[in-house]
Parts: structure tokens; sequence; C-alpha cells
């Protein structure tokens, strides 16, 4: 059987221990020299949509309700659903094991147009702090929620996934700009010794 | 010089020792020493050499108010010695000292060969710069070089680079308190406690302000150090508090965004970082620095603001000299001279320029001390070379003067508020006669101001001026506050107001050097010459005389130059008008702006690859594309490889889109100007947008995939803006579509030439022949029943030619499929330059390239795009269209060939008819396929059509026109045979 191998936007200089090969994708499992964190860790395989329409408040997106408010997040069994507008959502889809477009017009695949990464730690929002004026210290928000605007110049999405033990970020932007991003947030995390980190990293805090 | 070592108030650590390198000798002092103090403690009084007269200059605020003591450190220049920690190491030179030593670092500015400077500044006046040198005409560049080379503070060497790590941080946060003394703490408390998120910014390394030296009571015997030292620690103990020491602010703009930086280096992973703070409410807390003494030589070494000879000893326990002569404005001053005193120097006299209004305590103080006072003397002059010896004070009328032999002059006229964060915050100033102050009469909303600049003095009330505006700015953030606010005001209103400052004052001598601005040299009498020249008016006055518009961003005039200015005009009963103020409040490096400056760009999905096959990779908006694939800039293999044989081109930067729901019809009928109703299934349309003045912006294909479901492309260029003009121009009809951006989800490779079917069909699951995948069919397949690809059978180079739209994360992996089917007919990669030649030859235009902001689509020739069926009033650009399509004298797309022999194309240029510019070209390379040159140009319609010759003016030509003749376009394949087969 002919492997055609799927290529993530997200390269780490970092030397890759453990990897799991998943719908042509190249999981990164464990790096090697993971640290104590903070993490920066690629789900740009997950699964990600795009949902659109006039009657949002009626789609059901893996039996998940889609939250009310722009900004509101839940995330069940895996799936993250997050209200972005008065008519667009976003489901991402974060298990091992990749779900089906669901056959509905209103969704769209948008797997491989943006990048997805996890940046776990204590440190976290210190770090986000140095890439964004998107506010993640705002006590009033409760975790799960999703902020849109530029991180490092670059229009983006960053899930505030949970907020202690320790902080889960994920941040999405355009796929091109893997490379600058990476670049980025690995300096921006510098001060606190961040490192890369596979799959199973970011699977152990859940 | 022995040290203070013992005092409580120190800000130092006795038990750590640290070394610096000046004039090649070690100056040691102790960890907390600023570079300033630890050499003035180690005897060094001259730090550096002025600007325009090579004076010396010494220590003077500690806050770096002024130029004096900026000096060169570790090879960079300008470093405020004041404010700059002393680290293990550094290497310290004096700047803009001239002929002591061939080595910078070693020169000493007690000797500078330009000193002389000091005595021709009668040929120096107000504005000279302006009035003379300007003739004759040749003068001018040879006394510019001349003046700039011989003023100036630090150089920057050729080649020098700025170490250290520039950081930048974005908070966000309820209340922003500007300023960490005891009503910025108070603020700062008050709004804490109702729970609200607080950041309080600090310039010095330590929260206290004016009680963090000073061992004076308040109400209840407590020492205000310790008082300080208490509201930091409770501040510590809010984790809702976030405290920026060593962090100036650098502006307020509006009441929502404070930006400052924060000094790094020893103890902190970053030279210098930016902080751009985003906040519900700001309070103003930034107290008062001092006001200079105008008297003669008022910036010689040994002279210094009260303030600083007192924190000198207190907060670095470092005597300021053996003999003292105060002349001060102020009861701090008082206090000063009474500590000083009781520390170990002999203050030999105090002049107050006051006449009343003293505390009678430090009076009595003074007199249990036996030091002299006297009540409406001011100093006059001081006296010495390059360190004051003696001092000159005098009655204010100048009726009786004394000497004093002395080291030091502690020297101010009073006290002037910090109102820049209010000013650049947009509040308005107006002159308050009894503080003597400028004063906010009008604060922006959810901006307030507490403490010492409102022109209170009383501990107690700069406190509680504190606690009533942090809990204003807690209201402003919604919270309930009603009773405290109440509570609040009432406090307030029982505790001492505002008190009388100070007036201004002038030393009674006349023509001498009396300073008003430091950083510039910029004398009263410079003011006087001004003022002569009819110039009435602060701002236009610093702006002749250049008071203030130095590196202490009008610090030390900012208050002097507008009273003095008022005081000595026609009308003296105007009152004075402060002089603007604009960020950046405190200099800051540029590095620190330009923080950590990543070059956020794109990646196609095959960069790694194109760059591996010694691809030339430029920016092209936000993209990195591949220019070149070879050293040849034509790129001529590239292009016959395409045209005799198959190339493949990396594309993914097209905007892609997919547009669905109810009404994307409708939207796309909107803003394309064609008719969307004719975009089938299997079967792409080529259509364009225009703006309102029918201009072209964009141009792409169009699929439709299901009912009202359609895939497009845009230009690379604007794909970051469809979503938002499509929106725009659907704005009020509430009609039901929804887009998304798929520009990153699809790599798109060109695969094009004559070869480019053969390469194609042994990867492709389906049958791709003429007949079954025609000229702009669409099509969808998979490779090997796994990577699915979306088809298009375009043309843009005029060959045989599939634009295959494939899954990013498989991009690479197609690539590479084609790569080694291609194989055996040679396929080669072709970049940007050799498609700009490929369709330059098919005349196909690039916007922005061939077009510009008046050329309209019927201009390029495109008019066969335009629907005229369509109703106009819901096309965008139709009626422009209409209204333009045949106005005549528009500039018309053309393509032209050289004429007599000229085997070169012409560079960027203008063709000229009768003298006259008659357009420009637009793009012009040497076609390998036709073996001349050939360039298309905008011209002027009567001059469009083919067999019109006109000259061509090029850059650098000297009037040596070139000629062209316009031709029949397309140059190549003007059938279509080669791309529709």
């Amino acid at each position: 059987m002919i492997i055609y191998q799927r290529r993530s936007p997200v390269v780490f200089p970092s030397r890759p221990l453990k990897t799991d090969i998943r719908d042509n994708w190249t999981v990164v499992l464990e790096y090697a020299d993971e640290g104590d964190g903070p993490y920066v860790i690629d789900l740009s395989h997950k699964v990600k949509w795009d949902v659109q329409s006039a009657d949002i408040s009626n789609i059901k997106p893996f039996g998940l309700t889609i939250p009310e408010k722009p900004g509101e997040c839940l995330f069940k069994n895996s799936v993250l659903a997050g209200r972005l507008n008065r008519t667009q959502a976003m489901v991402w889809d974060l298990s091992e094991t990749p779900s089906e477009t669901p056959d509905q017009n209103s969704f769209t695949d948008v797997t491989e147009a943006q990048l997805l990464m996890a940046i776990v730690g204590r440190e976290a929002s210190q770090i986000f702090e140095k890439l964004t004026a998107l506010d993640f210290n705002d006590p009033g928000k409760k975790s799960p929620y999703v902020l849109q605007g530029p991180v490092s110049h670059v229009p983006s999405r960053v899930v505030s996934l949970r907020s202690s033990e320790p902080p889960v970020f994920l941040l999405s932007c355009s796929r091109g700009y893997g490379h600058s991003m990476v670049e980025a947030v690995l300096d921006a995390g510098r001060e606190w010794d961040m490192t890369a980190a596979g799959e199973n990293m970011f699977l152990s805090f859940f | 010089m022995k040290r203070l070592t013992h005092l409580p108030t120190l800000k130092i650590d006795t038990s750590k020792k640290i070394s610096v390198y000046y004039r090649s000798k070690t100056h040691t002092g102790w960890y907390g020493d600023t570079i300033a103090t630890l050499l003035y403690a180690d005897g060094i009084r001259v730090f550096g050499r002025s600007l325009k007269y090579h004076r010396p200059r010494g220590l003077y605020s500690l806050d770096g108010e002024c130029s004096n003591t900026m000096m060169a450190v570790d090879g960079r220049p300008n470093v405020r010695a004041e404010t700059t920690m002393a680290a293990d190491g550094m290497h310290i030179a004096a700047q803009n000292v001239q002929g002591t030593s061939e080595k910078p670092v070693e020169s000493t500015p007690e000797k500078d060969w330009m000193g002389f400077m000091d005595h021709l500044s009668w040929a120096m006046p107000a504005g000279f710069y302006y009035r003379i040198f300007h003739k004759p005409e040749k003068l001018w560049p040879i006394a510019v070089s001349r003046i700039r080379k011989a003023a100036g503070v630090g150089v920057l060497t050729s080649g020098y680079t700025v170490k250290g790590r520039y950081d930048e941080i974005y908070p966000a946060t309820d209340v922003c308190v500007v300023g960490g003394g005891p009503a910025g703490m108070e603020a700062a408390l008050s709004a804490a406690d109702k729970g609200l998120r607080v950041i309080l910014m600090e310039s010095r390394p330590w929260l206290g302000g004016f009680y963090d030296y000073r061992t004076s009571l308040d109400a209840d015997g407590v020492p205000l150090y310790r008082k300080a030292n208490a509201m930091a620690e409770r501040i510590a103990g809010y984790p809702n508090i976030r405290v920026f020491k060593n962090a100036p602010v650098v502006g307020v703009y509006g009441n929502s965004m404070v930006t400052a930086f924060q000094r790094g280096g020893r103890d902190r992973p970053f030279e210098q970082r930016y902080i751009e703070i985003q906040t519900r409410s700001i309070v103003v807390a930034a107290g008062c620095i001092e006001r200079p003494l105008l008297f003669e030589n008022n910036e010689r070494p040994g002279v210094m603001q009260m303030g600083c000879a007192h924190r000198l000893a207190r907060t670095w326990g470092i005597l300021p000299g053996r003999r003292a002569v105060f002349s001060i404005g102020h009861d701090l001053g008082l206090e000063a001279a009474i500590d000083l005193a009781d520390l170990g120097m002999k203050v030999v006299h105090v002049a107050d320029v006051r006449e009343d209004g003293q505390d009678q305590r430090l009076l009595d103080e003074l007199k249990k001390r036996d030091i002299p006072f006297s009540r409406g003397w001011t100093a006059i002059k001081a006296g010495g070379k390059r360190n004051i010896e003696k001092v000159t004070i005098g009655t204010v009328n100048g009726m009786r003067r004394r000497e004093f032999s002395c080291d030091t002059l502690a020297a101010s006229a009073g006290l002037t508020p910090v109102t820049g964060p209010l000013a650049t915050a947009g509040a308005k100033l107006e002159y308050h006669h009894l503080t003597g102050f400028f004063l906010p009469v009008k604060l922006p909303d959810n901006v307030y101001a507490a403490g010492r600049l409102l022109g209170l003095n009383d501990p107690a009330s700069v406190e509680a001026s504190g606690r009533l505006n942090g809990l204003r700015a807690a209201a402003a953030c919604g919270v309930r506050v009603d009773s405290e606010l109440k509570a609040a005001e009432a406090e307030t209103s029982v505790l001492p107001g505002p008190v009388r400052n100070s007036k201004m004052v002038t030393a009674p001598v006349k023509n001498q050097k009396m300073f008003i601005c430091f950083d510039e040299d910029t004398t009263v009498k410079n003011v006087d010459q001004a003022m002569d020249r009819g110039f009435d008016v602060p701002e236009l006055i610093k702006r002749f005389t250049a008071a203030g518009t130095g590196p202490g961003q009008g610090g030390v005039p900012g208050h002097n130059l507008p009273l003095y200015v008022a005081q000595r005009g026609d009308s003296p009963d105007v009152d004075p008008r402060p002089i603007t103020v604009r960020p950046p409040l405190t200099p800051v490096l540029l590095a620190t702006y330009a923080g950590r400056n990543h070059d956020m760009h794109k990646r196609t999905p095959v960069h790694e690859s194109q760059s591996a096959s010694d691809g030339r990779m430029d920016r092209a908006g936000v993209w990195l594309r591949a220019r070149y694939f070879s050293d040849d800039r034509r790129s001529r293999r590239e292009i016959e490889n395409v045209r005799g044989n198959v190339g493949v081109l990396d594309a993914s930067t097209l905007g892609k889109f997919r547009i669905f729901g109810n009404d994307a019809l409708k939207a796309l009928q909107r803003v394309y100007i064609g008719d969307m109703n004719r975009v089938r299934e299997h079967r792409m349309t080529y259509a364009a947008m225009c703006n309102d003045d029918g201009c072209l912006i964009d141009d792409g294909v169009i699929v439709k995939q299901a009912e009202n479901d359609y895939y497009f492309t845009t230009s690379t260029g604007r794909s970051g803006a469809t979503i938002e003009w499509i929106r725009y121009h659907t704005r009020y009809e509430n009609l039901d579509f929804h887009m998304v951006n798929l520009t990153d989800a699809f790599g798109v490779i060109n695969l094009a030439g004559p070869n480019s079917r053969n390469v194609l069909q042994k990867i492709a699951d389906v049958d791709i022949s003429n007949e079954a995948f025609p000229f702009m069919g669409y099509r969808e397949f998979t490779i090997n029943d796994i990577i699915p690809v979306r088809a298009m059978r375009l043309g843009f180079v005029g060959e045989l030619s599939y634009e295959l739209h494939v899954p990013s994360s498989y991009m690479q992996a197609v690539w590479d499929l084609l790569e080694k089917a291609g194989k055996s007919f040679k396929i080669k990669k072709f970049g940007l330059e050799a498609q700009n030649t490929l369709r330059l030859e098919k005349c196909h235009v690039i916007i922005g390239s061939e077009s510009e902001q008046r050329t309209t689509l019927c201009d390029l020739g495109l008019g066969f795009l335009w629907c005229k069926s369509k109703p106009e009033a819901n096309t965008v650009g139709s009626v422009a269209l209409r209204q333009t399509e045949n106005q005549s004298g528009r500039l018309k797309l053309v393509g032209f060939k050289m004429k007599n022999g000229l085997e070169r194309p012409p560079k960027d240029g203008s063709p000229i008819v009768d003298s006259r510019i008659r357009g420009y070209v637009c793009t012009a390379r040497f076609s390998f396929t036709l073996n001349e040159p050939i360039g298309m140009a905008l011209v002027e319609d009567s001059y469009a059509k083919p067999g019109s010759v006109f000259g061509i003016y090029e850059n650098g030509c000297k009037g040596r026109l070139i000629r062209a003749e316009v031709v029949k376009t397309p140059f190549y394949d003007p059938t279509g045979e080669r791309m529709k087969s």
C-alpha cells in the first residue's frame, strides 16, 4: 500500500523520540528532552471545522450545543465547540481518532487551513502576554473560552482550555505562518525554558 | 570617599561589590549603585561636556531629567548614568570630549579641547543655525558639516550592534496607576481592595516616591521612609496588584492604553522591554520634579537639585560634598539641609527665594544647628572653573550679595508637577495661580489625577488623594463604591489642600550664562533674543532656541520656559501656557520599540523543497515565493522549458474561498462584474472584481460545486481583503451567505507546457485528454485513491497547463510525484520571474503591474468580462464602467516592441510623444520565445493603435530616448491554440 505522507506546518527544532502514523500524518508522540515545561505541542493534525449558518444555534456537532455568546466554548468528549460570532462557530476534535465531517453543508473542514498548537504550563499566560494583547488573565473569564486577534501580529484564535494545573492554551492561525509562529512562540518561552513536547504530553493533562 | 553605610533608607547592598572601568581605572561601588552614584562616590564630578559650548556637566537630578550624565557604556552612547544600574565589568566613557586622549574611553571630561566654544557663545545667538551661514549658498553645506561635528553628544561607531534581548509584553488590567509614590500606592490598594486588577508603574527601581528617602515624621510620628516600606509590603501581599518597577511611562493614550518600558539587565532576562497596557481606567500620581533655579552657571558640576543632594546621601550613602550652600524655594530644601547637616555635611547657608510660607518647625531646626537662613534670597552665581568653588547669593531684587566658598550648591526654585502622562492622555492643563503649577482642568473620562501633582504637600492629603482617586478609578470600572467614595471625599475635604509654591525668580544678573535648558545649552539670554525677534509663544521660542528639544524631553526647561516667557512678555497679565508634551515622555531605545521583531511571513507547503533546489525565496506580500531557480536573473532555461517541454510552479499563494448559503449567488453577482448565473459545474468561469470606480481590483476563477456553493480564487495580494470586501458590498441586504478562507488549506501546483498532460496522466486516476478535460474545465479526482485533487485547465502562461489544488498537507507528496512522473520529460521548476515573462508574451495582466488606481477594466482590454445586461445598481463598478467606457484621453494597455534593432527591453520609464509624457511602461522583458524585447505600457488612447511610435524616457537616460512601436497583442500564440490543444 502506498503511503503519502502528510506534513504538518509545525516543525520543532527537537528530535522526535516516538511517532505514530495516523491518517497519513506523522504524529510525534514524544520528543527528546521534553523537560519540565512549559511546553509547545503540535496538534495541527487534529480535525477542525468551521461552522457557519444563520441558524447556528440549532446545529449540534457531535451532540454538543454550540454556546450562545461569542467567545464561549464547550469542551466535552475531546471535542471543543466555540462560538465566534452571530453565525459562526469552530469545532475542533482533539481526540486521537479523528471524526468524519458531519454531513451538513454548514461544516467546512479547515484542518488543512489552520495550524494548531497547544501551549501548556504555569507560565503559559505570561508567554502569551509577550505575543499578544489578548487578555488571558481576566479573572472574569471562565475557561474554556476563545479570543480572536493578533498573536505576534498574525490573525489567530486562542482558546484558553484550562486556566490552572497547569493552564492549557490552544493557538490556531493560518497554516502558512507555521514556521514564523513556532519561532515566535519558542522565543517568547525561552525565558522559562519552553520545549517542544509530543501529543502524549498533551493527553497526559486530561 | 567614605560612604554612609548605617542609614536605614539605603538602597545599596554593601555586601556586594561592583567594579566598572572608567578612564582606564577601576571604580568600585556596591550593588544598587547607578553608574552615576558609583562614579560620584569615587570622586568623579564632571561626567561629560555640553552640546554646544562644551561646558563641564555633572550630577544634577538623579532621575535623568537632563543629558548632563549621559555616557557611553560598553560602546553604546547616550546611556543615562543616573538611571542605569551599574554592573560588574561595565566600560564607561565620557561623551562630547575631544582631544584629551586618542582613545575615547580614556577621554577626561575635565579637560576638553573644544572648551573654547564657551567663549564663542556671542557668535551663536538664538536661532543662529537658521539665520547665518546661508549666504553665500556654498557656505551652508560646509557650515552644517562643521557645526554637526562640533556639536552633539554620543557617537555611534559604524557597525555597532545593539546587544542583549529587547522584549515586549502586552498586559491588560482594570486600573493602571502611574507613579509608585504614596498617592499611587494608596490608589492601587484602594482599587485592588475592590477585587480589580491593578498595574502600578514606577520609574525608579523601588516604590516610595518622595517618602522613600525621608526620615521626617508623619502626623502619627512614623518616619516617611518606613511608611513607604510598609505600603510597598502591603502591595506585595496583593496578588491582584502587579508592579512594574524601573519602568518609566512613555505615554498615555486616551483612557485605555498606557505604554512604558522597563529597564532590565542585571537580574532580568532582557535589557529593556516595551510594555503596552490595555486598561479600563487610569490614575496618574506621578508626583513632582524640581523646577531649576535660574542663576549664573546654574549647571556647573557641584550644582544639583535639593532632592538629588538629599537622595544621594539617604539612598546611596554619599554625601554630596563637604561644604554646601542651599538656594531653595520649598520646605523640602529646608528638610534636606537639616538632614544633610545631621549626616555630616557643613551647610554654610540656606537661601530661600520665598519671603514667607516656610514651615516654622524646620526654621527652628535650622536655628538649632546654627545654619544661617535668608528669606527672599537666591543664588546669583556659581563660581569655579570645572567644579564650583564658591557661590554668590543675594536678595531677589539684587540689592545685597554675599559670597561663600563651598563645593556643593543644592539649588531648586521649587516643584513642578509631572503632568506629562495626563497631557498625553488629552487632559487640558491651565496655570494655577496658587500653586504656580500647570494643573489639569479637564481630564478624559476614566482618567484621574492624584497626589502631589495636584499641588498637595501634606502627607496625609497626598495619601487620601490616592485613596479617593483609586476608588474613582474602581467606580469607572463599574464597581459600586458609592459609600466609600463619599467617605473618601469627606476625608480629603478636611485635610490640607494645595499649597502655595514659590514663584518664578530669575537671579538679578544680565547677559550671563543662566541655562534654561541644559541639553541644548539654551540660556535665558537666548530666550530674550528670541523674544526680541518677535517670538512670543513658548512653543515657537522652544523651536527657535531648541530649549526642551534635547534628550531630557523638556524635564529641565518644561516649566521655566513658559513661566519666563509669560513674565517677560508684553502682556504680563496673560497666564503662562504650558508647552505641548508628546510621547515618549522618557526617551526609549529604538531597539526596545523594535522588540523581538520576528519576521512573520507565510511559507507555502513546498517552501523547503524549493529552497533546497536553489530557489531564491523572495517576499511577495505576506508570503515567501520562489523567484528563480538559477543565477540567471532572466530565467531563460525555466522559460524555454515551459514553452517546449513542461514546468512546475508553486502557486499556493493564490486566494481560495468557499462561499455558500441561500444568497451566495447574489453576493457573487454583486462583486463580480460578469454574470455569475453562467457559472456551471465542471467548468471554470474567469471573472473580475472592480471597485466603485470601475477599476480592476481582482481576478480569478469561480467553480460551482453545488447549488449555492462555490469555490473561487483571488489574486495573492487580495486574498486578505476578500471576505471584508464582499461583506462590505452586501452589508445592507441581510443576504444569507457564508464564506470560508481556504487559502492555506490548498497548495496549488501549476503544471505547464506541452508535455504537462503526459506528466499529469501518469498520476491522475481519470482520463484527462483534451476531450475529457478541455480548456477551462474543472475536474475533481484522486491520486491513487488517496489524495483528492481539484484540477483546473487554465493558461496563464499561454501553454497547455493545469492548476492542481491539493490539500496542503499532501502538497509536498504531489509535488514529488509530479517531479518523479516528469523526470523522463526533464520537468523543471520555474519561478515568478519566468512566469512573469511567459504571461507577458501572452499579454495576461497582473493587477498592480499593468494596472493602477485609475485603470478600469476596459482600459486593460478586459471589457469582455463585464456583463452589461446585469442591473448596474447591483454590480460594483458597473456604473463607472459605463461612464468611462468611451471616455477619451484614458490610458489604454498596449503591447510594444523596440524599434531600431534595440536588443534590450526598456527600464522603468515613460512613453514620450511630442516631448510630453503619454503614459508609462508597465512591464518589459526580453522574450526568448520571440527573440526580441517586448513590453506592455499604459498609453494615452490616441497613441494606443498598432503602429503608433513613441519614445521611452528611462531613468538615467540623460534625455536620450529609445523608440518603441505599439503592436498587436498577444505577442505569442494569438489564437490560443497552445492553451486549448
